[in-house]
């Protein structure tokens, strides 16, 4: 992992400032915190609303965006489960528990290595705040978007309003080309065949094909891994995720709150 | 009131500063939640499960979020003692807070070196014996359904330690007073009460378990009240204190365990979505404490108007 400071942790029940519904189960939620604000691009933030309910454990969200002068942060949910759901159905000045930034981001590419950013379904939210940062102070970068259909891509119309350019795919063809992915990242790598790093965030199978084509081409490759969290601070032990050492004979259980969720690929025991 | 307010309380030889302690397996070995909880604000924590060596614990998925409850399967993953002791605890010792390890051990020759490893370190305040972990395969629970078992665990680490002992009960027996007892005839200074439900959550579209071990271990609100009878029933069955576990949230559900019998008492399952919550649950006790005119825990703990049958 990189040395970069890494900004202070907080819990605190803050407000909701913005809710924009992206249309069925999808949201961009902004909320005030100081510290979640200056989140570093793959950094998360466990959440849950203020107002008690039968539900205990907070959810992992990814920052999708941060303005740190103003001290707000955005994150994109797709209502998947009773925990998400209740984040979800957050009105405009209710409160919720934040805490964060937590874990690792991403590591920024070295000077002269082109990024390949690879998004799958709502895993491309992290990669709208690290696009600013690549933007900002790093080389040329691409950022590639799939989904199974066009209404699985609902973060387009927001990753273009940032002026990011995109190759877009879907399962059947209803939104950019046809078919996996890591189809037009492997014709980009193709094409331009000069140092690269490649960063994956999506369901696990694009995560895994990532990082074959990364390994098979000798590539550096990170990968944002989601499992099931608990705490998010590393105590409940509940988002283990196999990790092999160089210096260790066998693969161990990390948890990828703390040690992650970013990881370098080359180190994930992928359950293949 | 018969003196000035006071949340401090003794466990046997241990003297807590205040009665809220975080749980085994909740708080990691403290230092990780450093950076979110004062641990100074803390009675103490007790760490994570400790073995000889290291273990890597279970498969996931580990953890199934329940109504109020949480159902566990990690396997009591940790570093052992000897690393915890090396490279833990010189950390640890810089929070004024009291250090419980909880010791476990797949034989009871093994409790026993890692209760004498404990002991020698400086820094640790107390241990809290694991005869009730759900979760693995040998061990853990055994020793802590078998009465006979359950003495012969603690009488080992009695004799292995000049800490104090506190056993930690699993409440999947039919009559907890029994274990209670063995504990205290086998020198136990305390008992810690109690530990999770085992419990089996199903995904009914698979049909197969949520959790990778198969069954869990249940915690959270959902079992408080079960678990503040066995701390009634506990209390009343020996003399040396009650530290109630189970399901805690808020000042309110403490006052149950203290009232029940309980001279002090862990937060749990809450540590993870609320790891603030003992500023909450102290203001909220003092408060109480000040409203009914009583001077410290003390005067709460086991004063039930309940006879029982």
């Amino acid at each position: 992992m990189s040395a970069r400071p890494v900004s202070a942790v907080a819990d605190r029940v803050c407000p909701l400032l913005k809710r924009e519904s992206l249309g069925g189960s999808y949201v961009l939620l902004t909320f005030e915190h100081p510290e979640v604000a200056r989140a570093q691009a793959g950094q998360f933030a466990m959440i849950q609303p203020e107002a008690e309910t039968d539900l205990i454990l907070r959810r992992p969200f990814s920052i999708m965006d941060t303005d740190p002068e103003a001290g707000h942060f955005t994150v994109f949910l797709k209502a998947v489960g009773p925990g998400s759901k209740a984040v979800f159905d957050l009105r405009e000045g209710q409160g919720a528990r934040v805490l964060g930034p937590l874990g690792h981001g991403f590591t920024p590419p070295s000077p002269g290595e082109r990024a390949h950013l690879v998004g799958g379904g709502y895993g491309v939210a992290p990669f709208a705040l690290f696009s600013r940062s690549l933007k900002g102070a790093f080389g040329p970068f691409h950022l590639f978007y799939g989904g199974r259909s066009a209404a699985e891509l609902p973060l387009v119309a927001e990753l273009e309003r940032r002026g990011i350019t995109l190759t877009l795919a879907t399962d059947d063809g209803s939104r950019g080309e046809k078919g996996r992915v890591t189809a037009p990242l492997v014709k980009a790598l193709d094409r331009d065949r000069g140092p690269a790093r490649l960063y994956a965030c999506g369901p696990e199978a694009m995560m895994f094909a990532v990082a074959k084509i990364a390994e098979e081409r000798g590539l550096p490759c990170e990968v944002s891994l989601d499992p099931w969290m608990g705490c998010g601070v590393g105590t409940c032990l509940g988002c283990v995720v196999k990790i092999q050492e160089p210096d260790e004979t066998k693969p161990k259980n990390r948890p990828a709150c703390t040690e992650g969720p970013v990881f370098d690929s080359k180190r994930v025991v992928w359950p293949h | 009131m018969t003196g000035p307010l006071s949340l401090g309380v003794e466990i046997g030889s241990l003297k807590l500063k205040n009665p809220l302690l975080a749980a085994s397996g909740t708080c990691g070995y403290g230092v990780e939640i450093a950076h979110v909880v004062d641990l100074s604000t803390l009675g103490g924590i007790v760490t994570k499960g400790l073995y000889m060596s290291a273990r890597d614990g279970c498969d996931v998925p580990r953890i199934a979020e329940t109504p109020a409850g949480l159902l566990n399967a990690i396997g009591l993953q940790g570093v052992g003692i000897r690393a915890f002791v090396e490279k833990v605890l010189p950390q640890l010792r810089a929070f004024d807070t009291a250090v419980i390890v909880n010791v476990c051990g797949e034989t009871v020759e093994e409790y026993a070196e890692v209760s004498r490893i404990a002991s020698d370190a400086p820094g640790i305040h107390a241990l809290e014996v694991n005869i009730s972990c759900p979760n693995v395969k040998t061990g853990g629970i055994a020793f802590g359904t078998d009465p006979v078992m359950t003495h012969e665990v603690v009488a080992a680490v009695r004799k292995a330690s000049r800490l104090p002992v506190i056993p930690k009960l699993s409440p999947n027996v039919t009559d907890i007073r029994v274990f209670a007892r063995a504990c205290e005839e086998a020198g136990a200074d305390a008992i810690s009460c109690v530990n999770t439900f085992l419990g089996l959550a199903i995904d009914v579209e698979t049909r197969k378990p949520k959790l990778a071990f198969g069954t869990g271990g249940l915690s959270g609100p959902a079992i408080r009240p079960l678990a503040v009878r066995m701390t009634w029933q506990a209390a009343r069955a020996v003399k040396i204190p009650i530290i109630g576990i189970g399901g805690i949230a808020s000042a309110n559900d403490a006052l149950e365990f203290f009232i029940a019998g309980a001279r002090a008492v862990q937060v749990g399952t809450m540590n993870f979505s609320r790891p603030t919550v003992y500023t909450e649950i102290e203001a909220g006790v003092v408060d109480y404490l000040k409203r009914h005119q009583l001077s410290g825990i003390n005067e709460l703990t086991g004063t039930i108007r309940y006879p029982g049958l």
